[in-house]
Parts: structure tokens; C-alpha cells; sequence
């Protein structure tokens, strides 16, 4: 019944993309093709619900073949979590694509491609979270780096959408070529295609480790681990919003779906594999943060957050692998429990401040946040739902972040006494986390004061937010504080899934019992549903007091006795985050225009300009790309431009397999 | 009827807060040969400041009258954690000392975004170096909470307050090491002086001040009742590493509590009148040094007891 639920949800959609192709108004199309979508995701979220509730069909046979082995589809509760994020957030993405392709429309840009692109990418994310068999979930992988792809080139006019989506495209496509190896091995070890066989135990040996470490490359660049992240900061710019909101929010956690499947699939036991995600997850986060600050393009900015993020939740998975290294329960429990939380959360408030930068730029058009500001006088409610995100984002009570970050705090702080000298270890880590979270506090306030308050640095008379918008935007707020205030039922969702891990002959916890492990959070719960009472009880009192008692009056700014302050005399956002960024320089890159006033009569065109470089792309991805490609050219003499060399080469090729095939064989 | 009594006491707490500044304003006068105004000043100021009128910038949004309140209510709660004395605080779970932190955190992002409202650059400097050595403070706070958090294995703040005694002579380290850097992120998030000049309105070199410049009435009244907080909030922060002398009974709990108030209101005064502002380059560094001495209890803990 509640599968019935789910999969006719799948197909309202499939028909949404499909049926209306038929008609032939552009804006009609549009609006029928989103509503059906939306429509049947809402009613398939709904089936997944239910199953997450009340009952999980388990593993469902499609067929059966000799070749392929059993094509089946698993209802498992990480599957279902990972299904319910991608189509919670598919509802405010959708709604808010629709809004985004409005004016595209009436510009005559033809948009059929990329909203049907759009949809069947949804629905492949659905049935990719829940495929069982390898070679099914790598099909769907594959069509959802490519039906991106086509989204991401919605603007294919500009020059730097072609490029910025061909470094996606072969980022996306070097990942899954790892991970076509990752599963061949797997497949070879267990002889299944199964995911839900794919269980090995660390023999100590070599391709054990390189399992793992093929496993966590392949998903890890999906999810943007810190050296593989490259792609990231240059797709996210030049991707339509709604994709970026999207690409950030939810396909990117799949990412992180991978690799709680690697987990799952190898039982990580060696405290090095838990330390190794440690550490990269710890770099992504610092780093990440670090690299947000240097950017004055929002959507580049969002990107790095991305980055920081995934390293929160790469904190959590690499404490809950150490967890089960030492046997620790608990620390397992806190850790995967609060990777998962934070995952959910991130997909919230990452969609929620995408969708916030787009709708600036559909008015500004511009995404440099250097030019914007003086919004919040034109539009005060996105104001206050970009900064409900932003405090998210940061980690900062009252909100949904803090709870994910709570539950990692705690993890890290339970770890300690796990084995020697751990303690050190453990509180390095969590001087780490509480870097990240001041920096993270840095760089938003920079982002929403620089954006949305002072005055305008860009002129614009007028700010327009429709209700689709507001709604698009609103609902993730909404959840913001509502996981915030009432985190229970979230806290009991996710270790409701950590309780379902299989990992090769145990699982973490019986039934029902990880939620006890968990940190309480009724305390927090009074403390924060007080903390809004008790702000709204003062901001009252003051402004009774204020009008009636002793008055209100509006006035200039204070200008040190100056009279005629500009937007221009304004701080800026690079001169913000300047004290900040100058101490990891050299790792950031940045690169300082300055062209200086000259004689003693300046004319205009003084201007000064920072910028920061990935360090990763620059430093390590370029010189290893340009040795490639130097020996590309040196094999390139065996290319002959001529058939019968080919031939030849095909015969040696051929020879050679069957030597080698023979030699295995016997 | 314990919650009536927490209550009150959390009340003669919050109500104590100006007369604690007064204090160190009115001895800071004195030892650099100056009268100084009365210890109640601060009080004066504040009945003051709730009669002014409460005047806005024209740039100014909705974020400029909400922020003050936040900042403030946050702190409130802030202070609600911390054990005062000896007695069990009206908030105490574990991991409290995590929500101890951010709270603080959130107090200090909607200061920073009520100054950034106003799009003027005073504020704008002022922001930035409050968000710049936040992010160098909150380590020290980690590490040398963390650190006991990790000894004891408590995470909530009253334990671990509690957990301090004199059995052990290696918790006498404890004691001194992290009160030094408790002491230091005090002055450092309380915008004292070496780190900051509550005094001078030199707008160039100040950090907390710049960021008020345009509030007035209402908002600079908890703009300041907070500040005024936060100070007490460090000081008792302070006091309770030296709980060992585990008084348990209300007087002379007091009485120790007192004492080493009066120590570090001492302490305070002697700091700034024997040293002038740091440069503010030079502060990361200063911040950086309190954090190492954060990281040397749990070097001793580790090395020496195992």
C-alpha cells in the first residue's frame, strides 16, 4: 500500500516530465510539467514517509536473469532517509525552478531540454538511493552526472558556463570510473551484484585498503572532499540556481550516501581508515570555511560552504568508523547519527541560501557581493529568511545546525578515553571544529551584512520576490527552526537509521535503543523555545519603552562629523574578511590588483582587487594534469591516422588478452 | 523551591553585573593617581541611558532593533550555565559547555550584523575585528575547557566544575593554568585593555566601542547591560577553577566567591594600568599564546599520570 504510494508518486512525476512535452506554449509546458513533478514528489515523500514510520517493504525482486543476477530494489532505512532528503528538498527546488524559468520564457530562450532534464533528474535520484543492484545504481549515477550536466549548460551562450561545466563533467566522470572499479572488485570478492551482499571483513591485506580508499575517492568527489573538491566551486557560478541549489544540496549527499554504503560494505575495523576520514574531513571543513571567506561571488562562496559542510559530516563519519574500530558503541552512534543529522540539515539550509542568492540575482544580476547590499529595506522577509539559513549554516543556536554539531561535539568528547593519548587527539579535533564554527560566524555575517544591510551599492529602484519564492525559500526556514526547537523527532529519525546499518555480521544497536545513546535534548529544547520566548517578551518591553517612555527618532548615520556619507564609503566584504584571509595566504592564493593613485592630481580609475585561487586546482591538480598530457603526447606517436595500424594494434591487443587469459586460467 | 532559590540568586547575579565594572572602573582610576567616578557610575548610566530617546540611522533595518535584544537574551542564557560559587546552575546538562559557547556565538553574530546595518565603515572596522579574534578566541575557550572536559569526562559545566579537588596535587596546575587562560579570553571577549580600550573613542583603535557608536537609548542600554554581563559572566567563569576549596555551605561559599573576585578585579586593574593597548596586529599572537596555554593541561594530564 504505502509502496504503491511511492511508486505512483515516481510515476506522476515520470508523467509530468513526459506528457506535456505535448503542449506546445513554452509557459504552459513549464507550469504543468512542475506541478505534476511537484505533485507527485509530494506524494511519493509521502510513501517514503510511511515507510520510514511504519513498515519497510525490505528488498523488492524486479527480475531475475542469469547474467545480471537478481535486478532488485532495497527499502533499507538509509536508502529511505537518503530518498526522503531528495525529495523534501525537491519540493522548494521545484517550485522555485519553476519561478526561475519565468523570465527565460518571455526572453524566448527555448527551456523544454532542461526542465525535462530537471525532472527525470529528480526522479533518477529516487530510484538511485534505493537500487540494489550495482550495475542499476551506476546507471542511474551515470544519468544523473549527465542529466546535471545538461542543466548545468541552461546558459551555454556564455563562455565560462562551457567550461565551468566541462570541469564538472570530467570530475563527475573520473569519480565514476573509480567507483566502476570499486564495485568490479567488490563483485569479484563477493560474487554478487547486490548491494546488499557486498559484504567483505578486513583481511589486512593491501586491496582491502584500497577498497576502501577507491570507495571513498569515488563518492568523496561526488561529495567534495577537500583535495577532490576542485569542481565544486567552479560548476556551482556558472549552474542555473535551481540546479545549484539542487546540485548542493542533495546530489552531493549522495555523494555521502556512497560512502555510508563503502562503509557499510567493508566494516571498516582499522583505526588509520577512521583517522584518514578524520583528518581529510578536517581539512574540507577548515579549508572550505577559510576559502568562503576569499570569495566575493556568492554562488562560489555557497560552493566553498559546501565544502565545509561535508567536512562536518565527514567528522562524524570518520568518529563513528573509530567508533567501531575501539568497539565503543556509543561513539559510533554519536558519530554516524550526527553525520546523518548534519546531512539532512546541510540540505535544508544549503538549498535555502541558494535559492536566496538566485532570487537576488534574478533583481541585481550580478553575483558579486561587493555590489550588492541595502536589500533589507526592499525585501525585509527574504532578509530574515537568508539569515535564518545563515545562522543554520553556522552552527548557531537556536537552530537546526547547532543540534547536528551538538551531536558531533558530543561524539568527539565521548572518544577520548577510546585509547591513549586519544584525549589530545580528540581535543585537537574538537579546537578544529570550534575554529571552523568562528570562522563560519565570519564569513556569514560578512555574507548577509555586505548583501542585504547598509545601503545600495548598486543602484535599484525597485525588489521583487513572488510568492512562489517566498514560498521556496520560506519552507526550508521553516524546517530550520523547527529541527532547531524540536529536534527530537530528527534525532529519533537518524539513529533510527544508524540502527539499520548492516554492516558485515553486527549492527550498532538493537532496535530502539541509540536513541538513548544520544545526547538529551529536552534541556535544549526548553532552553531554546525560552531563549524566543524571552527575546520576544524583550524586543516588546523595548519597544513599548521606546515609543511610549522616551521616543524614537530617525537620524543620519554617524559620519565622525561628515555630513554626506555614500554606499561607496561603505565596508566592504574584502576588506572584511582581509585581517582573516592574510594568515593562510599562501594556501589561499590571493592575488591583489591595485592600480594606485598617481600625481599629485589623481583622475579617476585608482582601484584595488583581491582575489583567491584554489590551491588544490592550481597547485596540485594543473602541474599533475600537464605531466599527463606531456606523456599523452609522447604515446601520441603511436597514433598513426591509418586503419591498418589500428588493425594491427587490435590484433596485438587481442593476442595479448588471450595469453593473459590463459596464464589466469591455468 | 531550589529553582526559587537558583532564580534569585541568578537574579542578585544579573542585577550585580554594573556594580562589578564600577568596581574595577573606580580602582583603575585610583591606581593611576586619577578619583575616578563612584562604583554605582554604571548604574547612573544605565537609569540614563533608559530615559534617552532611542534614535535610529536612516540606513538602519529591522536588524538594528532586534539585534541589541538577541545579543542581550543570549547572554542571559549564557550566564544561566555557569556555576556561580559553588551552587548548581539553573541550566546544567552535558554538553552544556558547548551550548556555553555558542550562545556567546550567537550574541556576537547579531552584534557584529546590528553594526553592519548601519553600512557605515566605523562599524564596518569594528565587526571585522570583533569577527577576527572571535575566531581566535573560541580555541582558547575549547582547549582549555575541552581539555578539563576530557580529564574528568564531563561535559556539562557544573561537573566539571565540580570535579576539581585538591586530592590530586596536579590539579593545582590545573587550577592556575586555566584560570591564567580563562583570565586572557576574558579580557579578550570583554574587549579589556591590552586587547581592546573600553575608554578611548578613538574609533581607529577600538573594537567593541565602534561597533555601538550608532545605537543609543534603549539599544545602547542592553547593548551595555550585556557587556556588563559578559564581564561578570568571565570573571565568575574564572572563580569557579578555584571551587577545590569546596565550601559547601552558602556562607562560606560567598565569601571564598568574593574573595576571588576581589582577586581578579585586582588582577584586571593591575593589567591595564601596567600595559597600554597591544597593536592590533600583534593580537592574534597574543590570542594564540593564551591557546597553547589551554593545550599545557592536557600535555600534563597525558605525560604525567600515565
Amino acid at each position: 500500500m504505502i509502496l504503491n504510494l511511492f511508486a505512483s508518486g515516481l510515476l506522476i512525476q515520470l508523467l509530468g516530465a513526459l506528457l506535456p512535452l505535448l503542449i506546445k506554449s513554452d509557459k504552459r509546458y513549464s507550469a504543468l510539467s512542475h506541478y505534476t513533478a511537484i505533485a507527485g514528489v509530494s506524494v511519493s515523500f509521502i510513501g517514503t514517509l510511511g515507510m520510514i514510520f511504519f513498515q519497510s517493504p525490505g528488498i523488492i525482486n524486479i527480475f531475475e536473469n542469469s547474467v545480471w543476477g537478481i535486478l532488485s530494489l532495497r527499502f533499507d532505512m538509509l536508502a529511505l532517509f537518503f530518498t526522503a532528503v531528495v525529495q523534501l528538498l525537491s519540493i522548494p527546488v521545484l517550485v522555485y525552478s519553476l519561478s526561475y524559468q519565468k523570465p527565460y520564457i518571455e526572453a524566448g530562450k527555448s527551456i523544454r531540454l532542461s526542465v525535462f532534464s530537471f525532472i527525470t533528474l529528480t526522479i533518477s535520484l529516487q530510484v538511485l538511493t534505493i537500487a540494489n543492484h550495482a550495475v542499476l545504481f551506476l546507471m542511474f549515477w551515470e544519468l544523473m552526472a549527465i542529466l546535471s550536466y545538461i542543466n548545468m549548460i541552461f546558459e551555454n551562450e556564455k563562455p565560462e558556463v562551457e567550461k565551468g561545466s566541462f570541469v564538472y563533467f570530467v570530475a563527475t566522470h573520473a569519480a565514476t570510473f573509480v567507483l566502476y572499479i570499486f564495485f568490479l572488485i567488490l563483485h569479484s570478492k563477493t560474487g554478487s551484484w547486490n548491494f546488499s551482499d557486498f559484504h567483505i571483513t578486513n583481511d589486512g591485506t593491501a586491496l582491502y585498503y584500497v577498497l576502501f580508499a577507491l570507495g571513498f575517492i569515488g563518492f568523496g568527489t561526488k561529495a567534495g572532499f577537500m583535495p577532490f573538491h576542485f569542481w565544486l566551486p567552479k560548476a556551482h557560478p556558472v549552474a542555473p540556481t535551481y540546479l545549484s541549489a539542487f546540485l548542493s544540496g542533495v546530489i552531493i549527499k549522495l555523494g555521502i550516501y556512497g560512502i555510508f554504503r563503502v562503509i557499510e560494505f567493508l566494516s571498516p575495523n582499522d583505526p588509520i581508515i577512521g583517522w584518514a576520514v578524520l583528518l581529510i574531513s578536517l581539512m574540507s571543513a577548515i579549508f572550505g570555511v577559510w576559502y568562503a571567506l576569499a570569495q566575493h561571488d556568492v554562488k562560489t562562496l555557497l560552493a566553498y560552504h559546501s565544502i565545509e559542510n561535508i567536512g562536518i559530516i565527514g567528522m562524524g563519519l570518520g568518529l563513528g568508523i573509530l567508533g567501531i574500530s575501539y568497539n565503543n558503541q556509543v561513539v559510533a552512534i554519536l558519530g554516524f547519527s550526527g553525520a546523518l543529522l548534519h546531512t539532512l540539515n546541510h540540505a535544508i539550509f544549503k538549498s535555502q541560501l541558494f535559492i536566496g542568492s538566485g532570487i537576488i540575482y534574478q533583481n541585481l544580476h550580478t553575483r558579486n557581493i561587493e555590489k550588492m547590499g541595502g536589500i533589507v529595506h526592499y525585501a525585509p522577509w527574504l532578509t530574515g529568511f537568508f539569515l535564518i539559513g545563515s545562522v543554520a549554516i553556522s552552527g548557531i543556536p537556536p537552530l537546526n545546525g547547532f543540534i547536528s554539531e551538538f551531536i558531533i561535539y558530543n561524539g568527539l568528547f565521548h572518544s577520548g578515553s577510546m585509547a591513549p593519548y586519544y584525549t589530545i587527539f580528540m581535543l585537537l579535533v574538537v579546537v578544529g571544529l570550534a575554529l571552523v564554527g568562528g570562522l563560519a560566524v565570519a564569513c556569514f555575517t560578512k555574507v548577509n551584512s555586505i548583501m542585504f544591510l547598509g545601503t545600495q551599492r548598486t543602484e535599484f529602484k525597485k525588489f521583487t520576490v513572488s510568492a512562489a519564492e517566498y514560498f521556496s525559500i520560506g519552507l526550508p526556514a521553516l524546517l530550520c527552526i523547527l529541527i532547531g526547537v524540536y529536534p527530537m523527532p530528527a534525532v529519533r529519525l537518524v539513529s533510527g537509521v544508524v540502527e539499520g546499518l548492516r554492516f558485515n555480521s553486527f549492527r550498532l544497536a538493537s532496535q530502539g535503543t541509540s536513541f538513548y545513546m544520544l545526547p538529551d535534548f529536552f534541556p535544549i529544547m526548553v532552553i531554546f523555545v525560552l531563549l524566543f520566548l524571552m527575546a520576544g517578551i524583550f524586543y516588546g518591553i523595548k519597544k513599548y519603552r521606546a515609543s511610549k517612555a522616551s521616543g524614537v527618532r530617525v537620524s543620519k548615520a554617524w559620519g565622525c562629523g561628515y555630513q554626506h556619507l555614500t554606499a561607496r564609503m561603505q565596508y566592504t566584504a574584502s576588506s572584511y574578511a582581509d585581517e582573516l584571509n592574510s594568515i593562510p595566504a599562501n594556501i589561499l592564493l590571493i592575488k591583489e590588483h591595485a592600480r594606485v593613485p598617481q600625481d599629485i592630481f589623481p583622475v579617476r580609475g585608482a582601484c584595488f582587487e583581491s582575489h583567491s585561487e584554489d590551491y588544490t586546482e592550481k597547485k596540485l591538480m594543473m602541474p599533475v594534469y600537464e605531466k599527463i598530457v606531456s606523456v599523452l603526447k609522447r604515446v601520441g606517436i603511436l597514433n598513426r591516422h591509418d586503419i591498418r595500424v589500428y588493425i594491427a594494434y587490435m590484433l596485438v591487443a587481442l593476442v595479448a588478452y588471450c595469453i593473459i587469459g590463459f596464464l589466469w586460467k591455468y | 523551591m531550589e529553582i526559587i532559590s537558583k532564580i534569585l540568586i541568578y537574579l542578585i547575579f544579573i542585577l550585580a553585573a554594573p556594580l562589578f565594572i564600577g568596581i574595577v572602573n573606580k580602582l583603575k582610576a585610583r591606581s593611576t593617581g586619577r578619583i575616578g567616578p563612584s562604583i554605582f557610575q554604571a548604574y547612573y548610566d544605565l537609569r540614563r541611558l533608559m530615559r534617552k530617546e532611542t534614535i535610529y540611522a536612516g540606513s538602519a533595518s529591522f536588524l538594528s532593533r532586534l539585534a541589541p535584544v538577541v545579543s542581550f537574551v543570549s547572554i542571559l542564557f549564557a550566564g544561566m550555565i555557569l556555576p556561580i560559587g559553588f551552587t548548581r546552575p539553573l541550566i546544567s546538562f552535558s554538553g552544556d559547555l558547548i551550548l556555553f559557547a555558542y550562545l556567546l556565538g550567537l550574541s556576537r553574530f547579531f552584534q557584529i550584523l546590528g553594526a553592519m546595518d548601519i553600512g557605515s565603515s566605523f562599524e564596518g572596522m569594528g565587526a571585522a575585528r570583533e569577527a577576527t579574534f572571535a575566531v581566535f578566541a573560541e580555541p582558547i575557550y575549547f582547549f582549555t575547557l575541552g581539555s578539563l572536559a576530557f580529564i574528568f569526562g564531563q561535559t556539562s559545566m557544573y561537573g566539571i566544575f565540580h570535579s576539581i579537588t585538591l586530592k590530586d596535587p596536579s590539579f593545582l596546575v590545573f587550577i592556575v593554568v586555566a584560570s591564567i587562560s580563562v583570565f586572557f579570553l576574558m579580557i579578550t571577549e570583554t574587549s579589556r585593555m591590552p586587547v581592546d580600550d573600553p575608554n578611548t573613542h578613538l574609533e581607529l583603535t577600538m573594537i567593541h566601542e565602534v561597533m555601538i557608536l550608532d545605537n543609543s537609548g534603549q539599544d545602547l542600554f542592553l547593548y551595555q547591560y550585556s557587556a556588563y554581563l559578559k564581564i561578570l559572566i568571565y570573571a565568575t567563569f574564572t572563580s569557579n577553577f578555584f571551587n577545590p576549596f569546596n565550601a559547601q555551605n552558602y556562607v562560606v561559599g560567598f565569601l571564598v566567591y568574593l574573595a576571588v573576585m576581589m582577586l581578579l578585579i585586582g588582577c584586571l586593574v593591575w593589567v591595564e594600568t601596567m600595559l597600554g593597548r597591544f597593536k592590533m596586529k600583534s593580537i592574534p599572537q597574543y590570542l594564540l599564546f593564551a591557546a597553547s596555554i589551554g593545550i599545557l593541561n592536557l600535555l600534563i594530564y597525558s605525560f604525567f599520570r600515565k
